[in-house]
């Protein structure tokens, strides 16, 4: 046997021990038992050609019928081994019931050996000399022929020898020849020596057997380890492909990017860009590599990515985004540019490098500009004309300069009035550019609901009364504030206020109602107009929307109040809409988040 | 609040047009006295002679535009405690905020109602401390 380093067996965790040891013991009996099967049919026609040989040699000089006996008893016996081994070969439980075949197998060897010892117990005692030679060469060849037969399991050639030798003996001691008896003392001696060889050989082929079955244990380990290697093996290969795709695919998209990327180390030294990279800052990427980030691309009076600035990013390691800031390109020209910073760390959260994202929004800032400034120049430029004609007309329409021609007055009245229409158009106009523009800024102020819409009244009274309409209030909520901004709240309240009037019968009245439903304050302005053609009711709210064109000549308005008072309830986290009014009419509502009810409001 | 009533107005102003609306409205309706400077870069002078008790400035003005008139004003003793009033076209919150940053007095903007102007600028004149 021998002994083994357990390195070589995964399976085994302590150190020496023997590989022959590892085999399943079950395994290796029933490789046993099949080997003397195996040898069977050599040991019965073995013992049956000798047994006729013997018969024919002994028959002469004896009584007929003891040969005849023995010679049935050789049949039957080799009859029933034949018989054991025909079973043994057809058997399904080789394996699983070894030791019983073994047992049988002992059965039939003590039967053989007895069947012998048989023989020689009847034989020996002859007077003829050569026969007594003839069958001791017979009985000692037949034990140790037996010795390759059955030493496979060493007690099964123990009992067949057994039931040779002992009978054998006992005629021999009992012979009374003084050579006999002491030829009989070394008998068993003769038995232990070849029991002895019958063991000897029993270890041999037990080890055998043993180590045959721990190498295939090893083998199929040894197969079954393998085959994981190879799938781990083929699990890293796909692991490192995919690795490599993503890998390719980022090069791609920082490649093929119109935004500038660049990879920099902790110290903002530049790793890496892409052509996109040189492009914004007109350096070829070998000039920039190694090169500071900071320090090369930012203009010098750029604080925004100072000292403190990156240490503060790499410490904590999250994403940033940096408003423009001023960069200076190789060839001079200074480009804002916006960064967008994303650090990469590994699993233990260690920083590996610094992904830049830089956007050159120097055009976007400059068009920004010029559309402001546009804006500006539009509003100044269209007032100015337009302060001189309203003023002059409003001048002449006041009366001061004396008295007119009831004609001249008409007109100059239309001339006003239509003068004051193109100014509110154009601060519509304005209005609606400054929301969409994002540019729009609200005041927001806590304001008292009911004090701001009689206010509204008030200020609405007159050009209601060119409609000949009233402008009523009910439902009043004293105390309740909402977060508006208040030009802008008013704004809304007179563009719903004028609207409903315009569309008023004349002689009709509008009635404004508050109410209040948990935390939203609402407000209802109500005509009893013609309503709005249903047509019309999906794109009220749309920019120089207006039912009837003919009827915006003859009452005025730009078509772009509701679209400005849409959007900017909307901006005050509020709601607009209309409703049919039951007995006719319409009526617009708009809703508010309350900042402070009642209660607080009385303390 | 200044005791004497508002009288003496004088505007700053490049457009011929609105100086003479101004000028009608604050002298017919207002019955103030007035005096309009087309040249802005000759108002600080006209308001050392003129002497009034309150400037009106246009915002938008070329070569000097209105805060330098008034930047320019602060500079001098006569002209350093008149109340300043600007007229701008310009709507902006920001820009609004940053004229009464200056020091202004009030801001009207442009198109005003010249019915309306006398009150105002009395009313502006009242607040005064």
């Amino acid at each position: 046997m021998t002994p083994i380093d357990s390195a070589t067996n995964p399976h085994k965790a302590s150190a020496g021990i023997s590989l022959a040891d590892s085999a399943d013991p079950r395994r290796v009996l029933a490789d046993r038992v099949e080997q003397i099967y195996s040898q069977m049919p050599i040991g019965i026609a073995g013992s049956f050609v000798i047994s006729v040989v013997a018969a024919i040699e002994l028959r002469q000089g004896r009584f007929v019928e003891i040969v005849i006996f023995w010679a049935g008893l050789v049949v039957l016996l080799t009859a029933a081994t034949l018989g054991l081994y025909w079973s043994y070969r057809r058997s399904t439980t080789k394996a699983s019931e070894a030791a019983q075949w073994l047992r049988w197998l002992a059965i039939s060897a003590l039967a053989t050996g007895a069947t012998w010892g048989f023989a020689a117990a009847v034989f020996f005692p002859s007077h003829a000399d050569e026969q007594q030679v003839f069958l001791a060469f017979l009985l000692a060849g037949v034990v140790a022929g037996g010795v390759p037969m059955y030493a496979v399991s060493w007690p099964v050639y123990a009992l067949y020898a057994a039931g040779i030798i002992f009978p054998f003996t006992y005629v021999l001691a009992t012979f009374g020849n003084k050579l006999f008896a002491e030829i009989a003392l070394l008998i068993p001696a003769f038995y232990a020596l070849n029991v002895a060889i019958a063991y000897r050989l029993n270890q041999v082929f037990d080890s055998g057997y043993r180590l045959r079955h721990a190498y295939g244990k090893l083998t199929e380990d040894y197969t079954a380890l393998n085959q994981r290697v190879e799938q781990q093996l083929d699990e890293l290969l796909q692991a490192q492909r995919e690795v490599e795709a993503s890998g390719r695919k980022l090069a791609l998209f920082a490649e093929r990017s119109p935004i500038a990327v660049l990879q920099m180390d902790h110290n903002a030294t530049i790793l890496e860009l892409n052509p996109a990279a040189e492009n914004l800052f007109g350096y070829a990427a070998v000039e920039l590599v190694g090169r500071n980030a900071i320090r090369t691309l930012f203009s010098s009076a750029n604080p925004v990515l100072g000292g403190a600035a990156w240490q503060s990013f790499i410490e904590t390691a999250k994403p940033l985004s940096l408003p423009p800031a001023g960069c200076v390109r190789r060839d001079g020209i200074e480009v804002s540019c916006e960064f967008t910073l994303t650090p990469l760390v590994n699993e233990d959260g260690d920083l590996l490098s610094v992904i830049a994202q830089v956007r050159d929004v120097t055009q976007v800032l400059e068009a920004d500009r010029l559309k402001k400034e546009f804006t500006s120049t539009l509003s100044h430029e269209l007032r100015t004309p337009l302060t001189s004609i309203i003023g002059s007309l409003q001048l002449v329409n006041s009366g001061v300069m004396g008295e007119m021609d009831k004609d001249i007055v008409e007109l100059t009245e239309v001339a006003e009035r239509n003068a004051q229409r193109l100014l509110d158009l154009i601060n519509d106009i304005l209005d609606i550019e400054k929301i969409e523009s994002g540019k729009f800024v609200l005041f927001p102020e806590d304001i008292e609901l009911d004090t701001l819409v009689r206010e509204s009244l008030l200020l609405n009274r007159s050009f209601a009364d060119r409609f000949k309409v009233r402008l009523e209030a009910s439902g009043g909520l004293p105390g309740l504030e909402v977060k508006a901004d208040r030009k802008r709240l008013l704004q809304v309240l007179t563009n719903l206020l004028s609207n409903a009037a315009k569309f008023s019968n004349e002689g009709g009245a509008v009635e404004v109602f508050m109410s209040v439903t948990d935390a939203m304050v609402r407000v209802d302005i109500a005509d009893r107009g013609t309503g709005i053609p249903e047509n019309f009711r999906d794109r009220i709210f749309g920019r120089f929307a207006q039912a009837d064109s003919a009827l915006t000549r003859q009452k005025g308005g730009t078509g772009l109040g509701l679209a400005i008072c849409k959007r900017l309830i909307e901006a005050m986290n509020g709601r607009i809409g209309f409703e049919d009014r039951e007995g006719g009419g319409t009526l617009f509502y708009f809703e508010m988040p309350v900042a402070k009810a009642f209660a607080q409001a009385d303390k | 609040m200044p005791q004497q009533p508002l009288n003496r107005i004088c505007y700053v102003e490049d457009d011929e047009d609105i100086r003479r609306v101004v000028r009608m409205s604050l002298e017919r309706i207002g019955k103030m006295t007035v005096e309009v400077v087309a040249d802005s870069t000759r108002a600080v002078e006209a308001m050392v002679a003129f002497k009034p008790d309150l400037v009106m400035l246009d915002w938008m003005m070329p070569v000097m535009d209105g805060p330098a008139v008034f930047r320019k004003m602060r500079e001098q003793t006569e002209t350093m405690h008149i109340p300043v009033v600007f007229i701008t076209a310009k709507a902006s919150q920001t820009e609004l905020d940053e004229l009464r940053n200056m020091g202004a007095a009030g801001v009207i903007s442009k198109p005003f109602s010249p019915k309306a102007l006398p009150d105002q600028l009395r009313s502006i004149w009242h607040s005064l401390p």
